[in-house]
Parts: structure tokens; sequence; C-alpha cells
């Protein structure tokens, strides 16, 4: 097996990723440790684009790295003191001994399953269709699909509600009076 | 030469082609912002250096060269000096998927203007749109300056809540063209441009791109009067003037993929075809400059908006109004009432 | 034009409970957009009677429709299969949320805030699909869409530094342990690429058929997927959520957690284990399974001795009741029965504990205090608050005219036949020890003094709730045979193989 450039790439999508996590982990500073969330997750994104998945990739920047990684920023800044440099608490020790543990089994298994795959059929040229289409067939991912837009409905009114702080006073006070 | 190496040699001069006109386009956009703007504003604008003032860019560029680039004490070192870099690379690399012309042939070497057409095109845009609200808020953080802090804050709220009607309205000529890729958006608009059919979505991808560069009436993260500057107040020098530059490479950016979404990009009704393929990008330049002009016009036009009204515009009216022209078109189109043009 | 069509009645009739909730949740959130601020109060009724009815029309398009493989959700790429377990756990489902509804009108926390309301509606219709789910796509985004409603329930009451410790301990541990899920289930469909449970269980037997190594492989993502679902159930190494969740939650919130949550995750757990995890895979998972239901019950029992808080005690209480739940599961390796008795139990513990809940949200109502110490005199302060417990009491510890009798009985008779005769004989000294705290309940209720001893008020909704559990429970203690029945018939169903 030649090495390719192909290679080079993905060596380098995998540093970004796994260094960009670990950097994640071990920052005691939380804007870095945000920071290097988004550096991993443009690794991700490079490997979507490696395995011929643009889509995917994209999608992976617009949403992770744009959106979630964003508000992850935000939040650090707006709730802890901002300017502080203050590292959060941590044990390192037994969370490293754990992680190891399950990176060894799960590399165990990676390795013997997916050792020697051969790569699947080409990408078909219409796959962005293809997954469009698979969103909306009801006798393909319909459901889940929709589902999910439920889920998020859910989660916005229920984020509202947890978060603002300016209940309509009566509403605040009264609790379960409604019958006095 | 194998054809990796040729793919490589044409992939950089095409990259590096975009890169110096953008940087070039921004130095000649302020020119052409301080002229007009004075010309609207009854003044005459600066005409000092060179024939109509055209060298003032680069006396510029010198002077912010030389000035003394000064950091907070309390600055964070490393991201006040990333933020800078950080704001700009994603204006120089959103136009990579926007071709600027058709087939051309150089010296017998026939190639297409544009780095890449990828089937995502559209995607990447957006996706690319938005990173880069990380500068901003990079810079407001690491400056150790609570007007910075601010200006990095509203930045962010500003650009997340106008990216989703962004997003949407783009959904727009995406359904129409039926296709995600820059190019073949532009070849559906060949007898009829995007903007007469999705008006709609014209106006409100327009307005999103005003919020997404900051620029009037939506330029509260550096509104000079409330915020001294907003996120760039601590930056000087160089540092500054990349600001400056991502500020104005980014409306050339969303300038030519608003001519490429609604205006047909580089065509022009068969008249790109003139002159071997080289028209195509001349009249893309003069979409953009025309572009860049109504931005300035609307600069000189329109008060700033007040922060509240700035996000209750965004949710309460961009965002609605834009899904619900994306979900008109979508029926329409199921319905064969508008064509769409796969 | 894109995709080939489908009768609309074979789209339809499966997913028709969830397309009830959204028509419920939108009616809902326009009354609490719309309605003037007098008239909200009825949003808990409107709620709970909509869940109600869909109950009824549920129940009774299942009874025409079930078995009928058209109808079954093949028409939506057998994403969802709608056999009569499924019918049975979301009536449950259903019926749990009506009467929290219910409830809910009686609870200072709640009230007639409508996002509680919508919060709940999501809920039950991620837990319907929960429970239909034949799709591992599904059940991740099923549960989630249930798990994150849950959490803004439990953490509804903003004005109170419990109730946000118990919303936030709850999400950050689900949080975690569904990535870790996740994680599970994309192991699986790694090694197969295939998500649908169906097909799954083919394909996984392939990849055990050639070797050790495969089959340590699925181990490993047994293991993943039970953290995720082990926490859904709180079965104890991942129970450790659940006394705050349930001291710190409103009471309403907590009564749907412990009932619907458990329900559907049992539902879930249950068609998971019994149609995808292959042959070879069997001594894994059911040793494993019996290990954790023995540690569930005993920890849970002992833990719960020791409360003072009567929801605090309750929760340790339900770790426990899902230990013995676990019992069928376990049994499911060799005989059907286990899912027909984790069925019931899984029935006659929605009733139980909403029964229990319903007392202690009128006891709370009345007195504001959660403390076991405090039903003092129940009896004497209000004779039906006092049965209803006793009914409850006695179902949780499985005493004879109530239905936690059958449900045990079913349970371990079910572990006897597929061989777990030791694990019955634990989960029958574990009755045993747990008898005690509940009848302490009992005596404190019919002994304990109170030095106030006025009477309570029960409010006409909360009266509903108690009757239809005090009622239910009785029945289903007394004529239990037509519920085994029918659950012996949804577990036959089980396992069918669609065309």
């Amino acid at each position: 097996m030649s090495l390719t450039p192909l290679h080079a790439i993905f060596a380098l999508m995998s540093l970004f990723t796994v260094g960009g996590a670990v950097g994640v982990v071990l920052n005691r500073n939380l804007i870095y440790a945000a920071m290097y969330l988004v550096l991993s997750l443009f690794g991700i994104a490079g490997l979507f684009i490696l395995l011929e998945a643009p889509f995917l990739a994209a999608v992976q920047i617009l949403v992770y790295v744009g959106a979630i990684s964003v508000l992850i920023t935000i939040t650090v800044m707006v709730t802890r003191c901002v300017f502080c440099k203050e590292p959060p608490p941590r044990q390192l020790t037994l969370v490293a001994v754990m992680a190891a543990l399950v990176m060894v089994t799960l590399g165990f298994v990676i390795m013997t399953r997916f050792g020697g795959l051969t790569p699947a059929a080409d990408v078909p040229a219409d796959s962005i269709e293809q997954l469009g289409v698979a969103f909306v067939n009801p006798q393909a991912y319909l459901v889940p699909f929709e589902v999910a837009s439920i889920l998020l409905l859910g989660a916005l009114i229920g984020a509202i509600f947890i978060a603002r702080d300016d209940l309509p006073r009566d509403e605040e006070a009264v609790g379960g009076d409604d019958h006095a | 030469m194998s054809d990796f190496v040729i793919f490589l040699i044409d992939a950089a001069v095409k990259a590096v082609l975009i890169i110096v006109g953008l940087v070039l386009g921004f130095a000649y956009t302020t020119w052409l912002e301080r002229r007009f703007i004075a010309r609207l504003q009854s003044r005459v604008g600066p005409n000092r250096a060179g024939p109509a003032g055209l060298l003032q860019p680069w006396a510029d560029a010198l002077k912010l060269f030389f000035k003394e680039d000064i950091m907070p004490t309390d600055a964070d070192r490393i991201i006040y000096t990333l933020a800078p870099a950080v704001t700009s690379v994603p204006a120089l690399i959103v136009l990579g998927v926007v071709p600027f012309g058709g087939q051309i042939s150089l010296f017998g070497y026939q190639t297409t203007l544009g780095l890449a057409d990828i089937n995502v095109g559209v995607l990447y845009i957006v996706a690319v749109t938005s990173i880069a609200v990380y500068g901003v808020v990079l810079a407001g953080w690491a400056s150790s300056n609570k007007y910075a802090m601010m200006g990095g804050l509203r930045a962010t709220a500003q650009m997340i809540s106008y990216e989703l009607a962004m997003g949407l309205a783009i959904l727009a000529p995406v359904m129409m063209a039926a296709s995600m890729s820059m190019s073949d958006i532009i070849d559906a608009q060949q007898n009829i441009w995007f903007v007469f059919l999705q008006p709609i979505a014209a106006v409100i991808f327009y307005i999103t791109i005003l919020a997404e560069t900051n620029r009037s009436p939506f330029d509260l993260p550096e509104a000079e009067q409330e915020l001294v500057a907003g996120y760039h107040t601590e930056y000087s020098g160089m540092k500054f003037a990349s600001f400056f530059m991502a500020e104005y490479m980014k409306m050339i950016a969303v300038s030519a993929i608003f001519s490429a979404l609604f205006l047909g990009g580089y065509r022009f009704f068969g008249l790109e075809n003139l002159l071997g393929g080289w028209m195509g990008p001349i009249i893309l330049f003069v979409k953009i400059v025309a572009s860049l002009a109504f931005m300035v016009w609307i600069r000189a036009t329109l008060p700033r908006f007040r922060y509240d009204k700035l996000m209750a515009f965004g949710w309460k009216v961009l965002l609605p109004l834009s899904l619900a022209n994306a979900v008109v078109t979508a029926v329409l189109i199921v319905l064969d009432i508008i064509p769409s043009f796969a | 034009m894109l995709t080939e069509s489908v009768p609309l009645m074979q789209a339809v009739v499966p997913v028709l409970p969830e397309m009830g909730l959204l028509l419920l949740l939108i009616l809902v959130l326009m009354h609490g957009v719309f309605s003037p601020k007098e008239s909200r109060r009825t949003v808990c009724v409107i709620t709970g009677v909509g869940f109600f009815t869909l109950m009824v029309i549920h129940l009774s398009v299942g009874f025409n429709f079930v078995g009928d493989p058209d109808f079954s959700g093949s028409g939506l790429g057998d994403i969802v299969r709608v056999d009569a377990f499924a019918v049975m756990f979301r009536a449950m489902i259903l019926l749990a949320a009506a009467l929290t509804c219910l409830m809910s009108g009686e609870s200072r926390a709640i009230n007639r805030r409508v996002e509680f309301y919508v919060a709940l509606i999501v809920a039950a219709l991620g837990m319907c699909l929960m429970v239909a789910a034949n799709d591992l796509i599904l059940v991740y985004v099923a549960l989630e869409t249930a798990s994150v409603s849950l959490y803004i329930m439990a953490g509804f009451q903003r004005d109170s530094k419990l109730s946000s410790e118990a919303g936030l301990k709850y999400y950050l541990f689900g949080a975690v342990t569904s990535a870790i899920l996740l994680y599970g289930l994309s192991l699986i469909f790694g090694f197969t690429g295939e998500t649908n449970f169906s097909r799954l269980g083919p394909a996984l037997s392939a990849l055990t058929a050639n070797g050790s190594e495969g089959v340590f492989a699925l181990v490993v993502a047994l293991l993943l997927v039970l953290v995720g679902l082990g926490f859904k159930v709180a079965v104890v190494p991942f129970h450790f959520w659940t006394p705050d969740v349930y001291e710190g939650s409103p009471t309403p919130s907590v009564a749907f957690i412990s009932t619907a949550s458990k329900a559907a995750s049992f539902g879930l757990l249950v068609r998971f284990f019994s149609i995808v995890w292959p042959a070879e895979m069997i001594p894994y998972w059911a040793g494993l399974l019996a290990a954790l239901a023995a540690i569930t019950m005993t920890l849970g029992n002992m833990l719960a001795l020791v409360q003072k808080n009567i929801k605090r005690m309750l929760g340790y209480s339900s770790i426990a009741q899902a230990g013995y739940a676990l019992i069928g599961v376990v049994a499911l390796s060799d005989t059907e029965l286990g899912a027909a008795a984790v069925a019931f139990y899984m029935a006659m513990y929605v009733l139980t504990n909403l029964a229990a809940f319903a007392v202690i949200s009128a006891v709370e109502w009345n007195t504001g205090s959660v403390q076991i110490a405090d039903y003092a005199g129940l009896s004497r302060r209000s004779f039906p608050l006092a049965i209803v417990m006793v009914v409850a009491m006695l179902s949780l510890g499985g005493v004879p005219p109530a239905a936690g009798f059958f449900g045990k009985f079913f349970l371990f008779s079910a572990a006897v036949d597929a061989g777990y005769t030791w694990l019955a004989i634990i989960g029958v000294v574990n009755a045993i020890i747990a008898l005690f705290y509940y009848l302490t309940v009992i005596k404190v209720m019919f002994v304990g003094k109170a030095e106030d001893e006025s009477r309570y008020t029960i409010r006409p909704r909360l009266a509903v709730v108690l009757w239809v559990t005090g009622v239910g429970i009785l029945l289903m203690g007394t004529l239990a045979s037509p519920w085994w029945r029918w659950a012996v018939e949804a577990s036959q169903q089980l396992t069918v193989m669609l065309p």
C-alpha cells in the first residue's frame, strides 16, 4: 500500500479531531477548550469530505461549528466571570483510567471488526438527492425526520420557559389558587 | 506533467487570483465608499492622493502598516492575535464555490473560471458565513474590555439571528434550480433572473447579508457612539486593518453571492460568451460594484437600528416571512405552477 | 413524483396516536396563546380529556387492525411496528399522561402553565414511538424526544432550587448516557449496515457465526446500549439520578416520569432484546441482566428502608421495581412469557404509582409536606386518601387483593420457567424486605397521631385520578386473567416476522 496525498490529509484531519478532543479535556481555560472543540469538529468535517460526503461535511460545519459551538462559547462567556481565567475543578486520574479502558476496548472491537474492510460501493453521484428523498419518503425515514422536528419544538418551548426571567407576575405568584 | 499536478497548479492559481482580487477589491471598495458617500452628502471626498484620490487606499495601507501595534495588558495574547486572522479567513474562502465565468481557453489550456463548483455550494456558503462570527466574538473576549465584549456578544446574537432567515431565503433559488451547486443556479437564470421570480427571497437575502457583514443599518456591533467601535476597540495597526479588511472583503463576497443567486451571476443573456468567455468576469464585476454602491447608498440613507428592534425584526419579521416564502415556493413548484429549472 | 405512493390508511393508522398528539399539541399551544387568562385553567382538563380520547380511539382502532400486516407499520417502511404489544404500552402511556394532567391542575408548581402540558404531550409522543420503534434511528429520536421533555418537566418549578437541581441532574445524566447509547447503536449499525430491527437480527447472527471476535464486539455494543436504556429505567449502576429527581421535581412530573417513562423504556427494552440479539448472544445479555436485576432489587429496597421523604422513598422503590421488571426481560431469553410478565407488571405499576403520587399530591396540596411522618393520622383526616394509599402500597409490595401480587407472581413464574429459579428466589426475598417500608407508610397513616387532625379537601379532578387508579388496581388484582391473556397474546406477536 503506497501513501497518497489522501493519507496525509487523513492523518492531518485525524490529528485535528483527536488533538482537538484532547485539548478540550485538558485545557483549564474554558474558552480555549471551546476553541479546541471547534478544531475537533472541523477535523470531523474534513473526515466527512474524505468519505465523499460533502453534504454531511457542510452540515457538520454549519450546525456544530457555526451554531452549537458558538452558543457554547457565548454560554461560557456570559456565565463565568467573563475575563478571569480561573480553572474549573477536575479529577483527572480516575477519568483518564476510565477513558483509557474504554479506548482500548473499543479500539480492539473496531480494529478486529473493521480492520480489513474494503470500501463499499462508490458513492452515487446523486447521493444528496437520495438523502433528501429518504427524509420525505414514508417508506424510508419520514417518521424519524418529522419526530426530530417535534423534538426540537418541544425543546425550544421548554428552554424558553426554563430560561426566561419575566414570567407574567400573576402566574408566578398565584401558584395553584385558581379555585379560590 | 500528471493530471494531479496540473489540477493543483490550476487550483492554486485560481485561489491566488481570488485572494488578490478580494484584497485589491477591498482597497478600492473603501475608495468607492468614501467617494460615493461624500457625493451623497454633498462633499468631495478623498481626492488628493492620485487622480480622483485613486491612490488613497495605498496611502491608508502604508499608514496602518507603520502604526504601533498595541496590546492591552490583560488581553489573552494568543486569541487576541488570532482573532483578526479568524475573521479574515471566512471572507477569503467563501468565494471558492462561486463561478466567475464560463469555459475559457488560455494558451490552449481549457479551464472554467471558478475555483471549485461543488454540489453543495450553497451549503458551503452558509456554513462558511456561520463561522465568520468567531473572529468577532473572540476579539471581543480577548480584549478584556467590556465595550469590546458587548460588541462581540451583540455581533454573535445578530449574526445567529439573521443566519436563519438567510438560509431560508437561499432555499428559494435552490428549490427553483433544484440544485445546490452555484453554477447550476446561475445556469437556471439564463432566461430570467431569480430576483424577478423570487423578489421576497431576494430582498430578505439582501437584508440579511447587510446584517451578516455588520453593515449599516445593522452595524450595532461596532456602533461608534455607544460602544466606542465595539469588538475592535482595543485593536490598532495591522490587526485593526485586518478587521477592516475582513468587513469589506465580506461585502464583496456577499455581493458576488447575491449576484450569483439572484442576478444571474456572470451571465447576462448570452453576452458573457463574448471575448472568448472573458466577458463573464466583467459582467460579474459590474454587478458586484452595483451591489456595493447600493450598500453605501443604504448606509448614507438609513439610521442604525435600536438593538431590541433589530432582534425583533430578525425573529418576528424576517424569519416568518422567509419561512412562508420557502413554503409557498415549495408548494408552487410541486404543483407545477411556477417552473423548476431542473 | 419523488416517492412511490403508499395508501393513506397504511401510512396513517400505525401512527394514529402520534398524529392525534400532534393535533392536541397544536390545540394546547393555541389555547395558551389566544384564550384569556381566566379560562386558561381548563388547559389541564382539555389535555387530559384529549389524552383519554386518544387512548380510547387507539384501543378501538388497535383492536381492529392488530395482526393485519397492512396496518402494522409496513406502510411506513417498517420503521414502526404496531402490534398488540405496542398497542398495550401506548395505552398505558396515554392513560398515565391523562391522569398526570388531572393531577397537575392541582399542583402549585404547575397549575395552568401551558408549557408543562406541551412538554407532557411531546414526551408522550416520544414514548408512544419508543414502544413501537422498529428501527435504530427511530429508537434514538423517540428516546430523545421523550427525554428532553422529561428534563423540562423535572426542572419545571423554576423558583425551587430542588427542582432546578433535579432538572439539571436528570439532564446531565441523561445527555451522557444517551451519547453512550448512541455509540452502541452506531456500533451495531457499523457491524451490519442495517438499522431495521427485523433485518438486524439475521445480520447480527451472521456476525456471531464467524467466531468469538464477533461475539465480543457485540458484547461491547450491548454494554453501551445497556448504559442508555439502564439509565432510562433506573437500573443500579445508572440509578443515581432517581432519588434526587423524585424528591425535587413537581409531584405530577415525578408521577409521569416514574410511570410512563419507565413503561416506555421497558417496552423498548423488551422489543429490542426479543428481536435484535441473535441466539448466540443470549447467555451474555441474559446473564448480565440477571445480575443487574438482582443488584438493582436489593440495593433499591435497602436504600428505600431508611428514607424519611415519601417521594425519595418511592424513588428508591421505583429502582427496586425496575429490578423486578428486569427479571421478566431476563426470562425473555427462554420464554416469551417474560415479555407478557413485563407488560402486565408495567400496566399494574403505572396504575399503582399514579395512585401513590395522586395521594402524595393531595397531601402536598393540603400540608405542603412530603415527609412520611406527616402522613400520621391520614386515615382520620381523609379516609379515601388513606384507602387509596393502602391499595397502592399493598400493590407495590405485592400483597394479594392488589394487582402487584399477580404482577410479581407472573414475573417470578416466568423466571422459573426460563430456568432462573435463583433470580426468582432473590425476587421473593426482596419483596418481603420491601413490604417493611410499604407497610410502614400504612402504619403511620392509621396508627400515627397528628396534632392537627382537621380534614383534607380533595379536589374533584384528583378524585377522578384516585378512583380510576384505585379501582384499576383492584380490578387487575382480582380479575387478572383477561389482562394476562391480553399480555400473552401481545408477547406472542412480538417475535412474529412480517412477510
